[in-house]
């Protein structure tokens, strides 16, 4: 017995390749907005987790952590394996802290 | 006078229109406060239909009403403890599935519930047809209004279907069956509830069992606090759970999919290609296994034709400002005060304004670049290239994610390095560090220009294409072997990734983006590269032979010739051995940048040009600005029209005329002191092993300093050798090669 939740989950194991949520959910016959949701389930329980570039990097340049040329990609979301640790922020202190 | 009060509520998710009914029915009787002990903003209005006050209140936007958000919280206490008359289900038609999650939960609460089928003519223009009365049915007689809050339409049906409420109080059943097993756990919890009158009172039974089974935390312990029932209740969805092998939350959420699922398929028709959209058919071809490459690869290769072809012209005007006019009034104020031919004239000229303008003359360079660039990521485009690049970087093991930081590096490395912070593991981490170098950084660009545009004229474009993708290459072989070598760890994990429709970028953010960026490399100009520019004008300042004296010494004579020269014979087996060629090395240690004004200050320390020898004329000076600049941006709009025909040309058999708006022969007459310079001390051949040292050896001190706080001393030291012996054997490759080819010397 598979649920369409956990369905979402053996995708993310099962892709070989990169995917996009659009892709999936044609895949999947689901609305984009759906599959969100279903997604962002996953996140909240810890088996999914939203990967990407925070807004901030380094002050190293008199920018106050507000870098230009840190890239606002979307959104995109990698399965957690068992035991993993959570990455480090993007720190916006560009060094000193213990983060 | 109205008799009779009725309290409604309004509920939906974020942004499907809610404010706007709420406006609709309430007008201007609105009161906005705060739900009591919560930061959370309450609006309430009032309502007079026929003798009835109907009291409105607008919950917070929520996609759900679990106990995750404040939100959510307010809401479902909201519904429990104040019992409105009827809630107001307003939904998102064009996104049914996803908002009509609320509506099951509201139906769960077994309160009345109206659904306002809102934005119904956008999901009409999607080509969805919605059956309101099949829909109606599928939710179990729920009403369903379709409205279009923007104008109106609808709103009475609503004010209808709100009085039929109030009179009738009909509650709706919940109409949810889940699984087998979920059920007959419901049923056990339903029946322990029931012998509970202080929860009866308070809850719906189903419900609140729903709630135990998915150990919702503000029930939990909270509104739940008799022992045996939680016990119960924990011991029923250990049961679920290994009897199904996932949680009971899983499967009632599940349940409610699948339910929403079966409704919508029998309510809503939509052409077979409504869950295609034009993104996603553009994506068929840009994000595509094979060709996503090659096209990723032209569009980049127009990115640099317009970086470097398309700001030659402003380029060439800045540069003859900067060492023309700027100059002789530099020297002429100075000279009236009484400093002409001091040290301090030397000062302001030779480190100043060669070293420093040299640099900022690049601004217009900069500038086309990060607008090309802003232009690529407000498009959408930008997600597509890294959607792209992650099936490269996985043809040699490198993690997916490990393309975000070297994107970020095109622009700076230092917050590259910093970006990695994003991948979990250390050795990905210290992997992508060492491999963001290789990324070639804007800093790096005006040295490619400057040589470029020297040598290869109107085809510098394409060779600085050349260098970033050599970068590339570079970065991917050496992930390749070091991730089977040194960084072995778990293969990498494939990602899915949203790519946002496509849209025409807007020019005020690109703009935006693309000043904040290149104000970047003006601050820099002014602070690292201008102490950088005085600190080496004093080391060829200073004589290091009896005789000369400070500032009169011939820079090959002085410290920063004489210590250049020991450097120098390192290089000759690259083609370019000489003292000028390793101190603007050197001295790139620092910034990238610095390369080009060093070999400014070198090569044409406050070269007079041929009017220096003139008396400086403010006029005609301004005159003189006032028309190359016209003359500049007519030729930038020919090097814009020429990027088609240049593009076209590409195909073998296309040979289509360039425009030459001002006859032919002008910008070859641009050529600025220092391209002229380096014509003349560089072969073409050199020239290219000298670029590809600089795309290739040492970051700048900088991002030595990141790296060293990020990934210790060690971790640096061998990225600094590897570096300078990556690029001094890339360069004499490329020049002892090209020689054995016949490429000349």
């Amino acid at each position: 017995m598979t649920s369409q939740l956990r369905e979402v989950l053996n995708r993310f194991d099962e892709g070989a390749v990169p995917r996009s949520l659009n892709q999936m959910a044609r895949e999947m016959q689901l609305e984009l907005g759906v599959l969100q949701v279903m997604i962002d389930y996953w996140v909240r329980k810890g088996k999914l987790r939203e990967v990407g570039l925070a807004g901030n990097a380094c002050v190293t340049c008199g920018t106050n952590g507000h870098c230009p040329f840190i890239v606002n990609l979307p959104r995109a979301y990698e399965r957690v394996r068992e035991g993993e640790a959570e990455p480090n922020p993007p720190c916006a202190c560009g060094g000193g802290c213990s983060v | 006078m109205a008799s009779q009060v009725v309290k409604i509520a309004l509920a939906g998710n974020p942004n499907v229109g809610k404010s706007t009914i709420f406006n609709a029915l309430t007008g201007s009787r609105q009161h906005v406060g705060n739900w009591p002990g919560k930061t959370v903003e309450k609006k309430e209005g009032r309502l007079y239909l026929d003798g009835v006050d109907v009291i409105v209140v607008d919950l917070p936007g929520t996609y759900s009403l679990s106990a995750y958000s404040i939100e959510e919280i307010v809401s479902r206490e909201f519904i429990i403890h104040e019992h409105p008359d009827a809630v107001i289900a307003v939904v998102d038609a064009a996104n049914l599935e996803r908002n009509l999650y609320l509506v099951t939960q509201l139906l769960e609460l077994n309160v009345p519930v109206i659904v306002a089928l809102n934005m119904s003519d956008i999901a009409r223009g999607r080509g969805l047809t919605i059956d309101a009365a099949r829909l109606s049915a599928g939710l179990n007689g729920t009403p369903v209004i379709e409205t279009v809050g923007s104008n109106g339409l609808g709103l009475e049906a609503l004010k209808q279907a709100i009085q039929q409420a109030a009179a009738s109080r009909e509650q709706r059943r919940a109409v949810i069956a889940y699984d087998a097993v979920l059920e007959r756990e419901l049923a056990l919890l339903q029946n322990a509830i029931e012998a509970i009158p202080a929860l009866t009172q308070r809850y719906q039974p189903r419900w609140l069992a729903i709630k135990l089974l998915e150990n919702d935390e503000d029930i939990c312990g909270r509104a739940v606090t008799d022992d045996a029932l939680l016990a119960a209740a924990r011991a029923a969805a250990e049961r679920i759970e290994s009897e199904t092998g996932d949680d009971a939350e899983t499967w009632i959420t599940d349940g409610r999919y699948a339910f929403i699922s079966s409704v919508v398929s029998s309510a809503v028709s939509r052409p077979r290609e409504a869950l295609e959209t034009t993104s996603d058919k553009i994506d068929r071809i840009l994000t595509h296994r094979i060709y996503g490459l090659p096209i990723f690869l032209l569009l980049m290769w127009l990115v640099f034709q317009m970086t470097a072809n398309v700001s030659a012209p402003l380029v060439d005007w800045l540069d003859a400002v900067i060492s023309g006019p700027l100059t002789r009034w530099t020297a002429a104020l100075l000279g009236a005060l009484g400093f002409g031919g001091s040290w301090l004239e030397a000062l302001l000229t030779e480190a100043v304004i060669a070293g420093v303008g040299g640099v900022l003359v690049f601004v217009p360079v900069l500038i086309a670049l990060y607008l090309a660039i802003g232009v690529l990521e407000d498009s959408g485009y930008m997600a597509r290239a890294a959607f792209v690049m992650d099936r490269v970087m996985r043809l040699v093991g490198l993690h997916g994610k490990s393309f975000l930081p070297m994107l970020v590096g095109f622009g700076c490395t230092v917050p590259a390095v910093y970006a990695t912070r994003t991948l979990e593991h250390d050795d990905d981490r210290r992997l992508t560090a060492f491999l963001v170098t290789f990324m070639s950084c804007g800093a790096r660009l005006p040295v490619y220009v400057v040589i470029g545009t020297a040598f290869f004229g109107a085809s510098s474009g394409s060779l600085v294409f050349g260098l970033y993708l050599l970068g590339i290459v570079v970065a991917l072989a050496t992930g390749w072997a070091l991730k089977r070598t040194v960084y072995r760890n778990k293969p990498p994990q494939p990602f899915v990734m949203e790519l946002p429709p496509y849209r025409a970028p807007r020019l005020r953010d690109v703009w935006r983006q693309t000043w904040s960026r290149t104000s970047g490399f003006v601050r820099k100009a002014g602070t690292l590269i201008l102490a950088t520019s005085i600190g080496i004008w004093l080391l060829m300042a200073v004589p290091t032979s009896g005789g000369a004296q400070f500032s009169a010494v011939a820079p090959e004579a002085s410290l920063f010739g004489t210590l250049s020269k020991l450097a120098a014979p390192v290089f000759a087996p690259a083609g370019f051995g000489t003292w000028q060629a390793s101190g603007a090395l050197v001295s790139g240690l620092i910034a990238k940048e610095v390369v080009v004004g060093t070999m400014s200050q070198i090569y044409t320390p406050g070269t007079p040009d041929a009017d220096q020898s003139e008396a400086p004329n403010l006029l005609n000076d301004l005159a003189g600005i006032g028309s190359s600049f016209g003359e500049a941006l007519v030729l930038t709009a020919q090097e814009v029209v020429n990027i088609v025909p240049r593009t076209l040309n590409i195909v073998p058999g296309i040979n289509m005329a360039e425009a030459d708006f001002l006859g032919a022969g002008d910008q070859a007459d641009d050529t600025t002191a220092l391209e002229a310079a380096l014509t003349q001390n560089f072969t073409p051949l050199a020239a290219v092993a000298f670029m590809v040292f600089v795309l290739l050896y040492t970051p700048c001190m900088v991002t030595i300093s990141a790296m060293r706080h990020e990934f210790g001393r060690r971790f640096v030291l061998y990225q600094i050798a590897y570096t300078l012996m990556l690029a001094w054997i890339g360069a004499v490759i490329v020049y002892q090669g090209g020689l054995l080819l016949g490429f000349g010397g």
